[in-house]
C-alpha cells in the first residue's frame, strides 16, 4: 500500500529562503546591491570599470564578479580602482544565494554604499535565482542583435533596468539600438534604458544618475 | 546546465518529506518558463536517487502553461490560443496586444515555478 504525503515546495525554496535574508541584511546597512546579468562577451565588467571609474570617487562600491573559473574580471576591478571577491562557479552557470552569502565573508557591508553583483554569462539561467539584489540590471551590446528581448524575454521582464552597450558600433552593423530598445520596452515597460558605449564613455552619465537616484531612494526606505 | 544541482535539491526534499519511507512516486509541476528541462531532471534523478529510498521512483511532471497577469488592472491575460507555441513567442504576442483594458504592462505571473507537488511512498509496515 502507498500512502500519498503532500508537499507543494517550490525546489528553489531554499534559494529564496536565504535570499530575503540576505535582503533583510543589505536593508539593514542601507546598501544598494544590483545583480547584473548578460550573456558572455556583452561588456558587464566593462561597464563595472566605467563605473567604478566614474563613481567610485563619491560612492563606496564593492563588487562580487561571478566567472567560471578565472579571477580575470575580479583583476580588472582591482585595476580600476575598487574592491572585488571573486566567486568561481565551476560548470555552474549562474550564481546562487548561498555563494553571495559566503562573499559576505570577504566584504564589509559597513563601509558599502553599493554592491553591484556580476552574475555569470548568460541570459536565461540567472533570471530563475533570487541573490537579494533590489535590482537586476541587464546589459545587451547591440552586435549581438537587437532581438534579444524577444530571445530572452525573461532576463528583461525580471530587470529594472537595461544597458544597450557598444552603441559606438552602429555604423558598422544592421543592429539599431533604436530597435533594441524598442523591443526591450516592449517586453518591460517600466524598463529603464541606457544607452551607452564602454569603449568611448559616451552615455554613461545617465546610468550614473539612476545608481545614484535608487541609492537615494533605498536610503529613504523608498520601493526600489 | 544547472539540473543535476537542481535535481540533488529536489531529492533531498523529497527524502526529507518521505520521513524513512520509500518513495514510489514523485509528483512535479513544471512551469513552460521555469529554468529546468524535465527530461534532464529524470536522467539526473534516476543517477543520484541510487542507494537511497527514492531509487527507482517514478517522476510525473505536470506542464504549467505561461501565465502573464496585467498590473495595471490585475486581469489576467487569455493565452489559450497560443498556448502550443514558444514561452517567449507567447510572451512577445500577449505583450504586443496588451491588456483588454488597453495597458501594455503584462507581467508573468505563472508557468515560472518547479515545485514538488506530493510524493507517493510505501507505508510503513506495522
Amino acid at each position: 500500500m502507498t500512502l500519498t504525503v503532500p508537499v507543494l515546495r517550490d525546489i528553489t525554496e531554499p534559494n529564496s529562503l536565504l535570499a530575503a535574508r540576505l535582503r533583510a541584511i543589505f536593508r539593514q546597512h542601507n546598501v544598494l546591491v544590483l545583480d547584473v546579468i548578460a550573456s558572455p562577451g556583452a561588456g558587464k565588467t566593462a561597464l563595472l570599470e566605467r563605473t567604478v571609474a566614474g563613481l567610485g570617487r563619491e560612492l563606496r562600491l564593492r563588487v562580487i564578479e561571478g566567472d567560471p573559473t578565472t579571477s580575470i574580471d575580479a583583476e580588472r576591478i582591482v585595476a580600476a580602482g575598487a574592491s572585488a571577491v571573486q566567486i568561481n562557479t565551476g560548470a555552474g552557470c549562474h550564481l546562487e544565494a548561498g555563494m553571495i552569502q559566503a562573499a559576505l565573508d570577504q566584504l564589509d557591508l559597513a563601509d558599502a554604499d553599493v554592491v553591484i553583483i556580476e552574475n555569470v554569462g548568460n541570459l536565461m539561467c540567472p533570471t530563475g535565482w533570487d541573490l537579494g539584489e533590489d535590482c537586476k540590471v541587464v546589459v545587451a551590446s547591440l552586435p549581438e542583435g537587437d532581438d534579444k528581448p524577444l530571445k530572452y524575454p525573461m532576463a528583461f521582464a525580471t530587470a529594472q533596468a537595461a544597458v544597450i552597450n557598444k552603441v559606438d558600433l552602429e555604423p558598422y552593423i544592421p543592429a539599431r539600438a533604436a530597435r533594441l530598445r524598442q523591443n526591450a520596452l516592449t517586453i518591460n515597460p517600466d524598463l529603464a534604458v541606457f544607452e551607452v558605449s564602454c569603449q568611448t564613455g559616451a552615455g554613461l552619465d545617465a546610468w550614473f544618475d539612476w545608481i545614484r537616484a535608487q541609492l537615494g531612494r533605498k536610503r529613504v526606505g523608498q520601493p526600489v | 546546465m544547472h539540473e543535476m544541482a537542481v535535481t540533488q535539491g529536489l531529492l533531498n526534499m523529497a527524502l526529507e518529506h518521505a520521513a524513512g519511507r520509500r518513495i514510489t512516486d514523485v509528483y512535479l509541476r513544471v512551469g513552460r518558463m521555469s529554468p529546468v528541462v524535465p527530461s534532464s531532471v529524470e536522467l539526473f534523478f534516476n543517477h543520484l536517487s541510487q542507494g537511497t529510498l527514492a531509487e527507482g521512483a517514478r517522476l510525473h511532471f505536470e506542464i504549467m502553461p505561461v501565465e502573464m497577469t496585467c498590473t495595471d488592472c490585475g486581469q489576467q491575460a487569455d493565452l489559450t490560443e497560443w498556448a502550443d507555441l514558444a514561452p517567449p513567442v507567447i510572451m512577445g504576442k500577449a505583450l504586443a496586444r496588451g491588456c483588454a483594458c488597453g495597458s501594455k504592462r503584462l507581467r508573468v505571473t505563472g508557468g515560472v515555478a518547479f515545485g514538488l507537488v506530493s510524493l507517493a511512498v510505501e507505508e510503513r509496515e506495522e
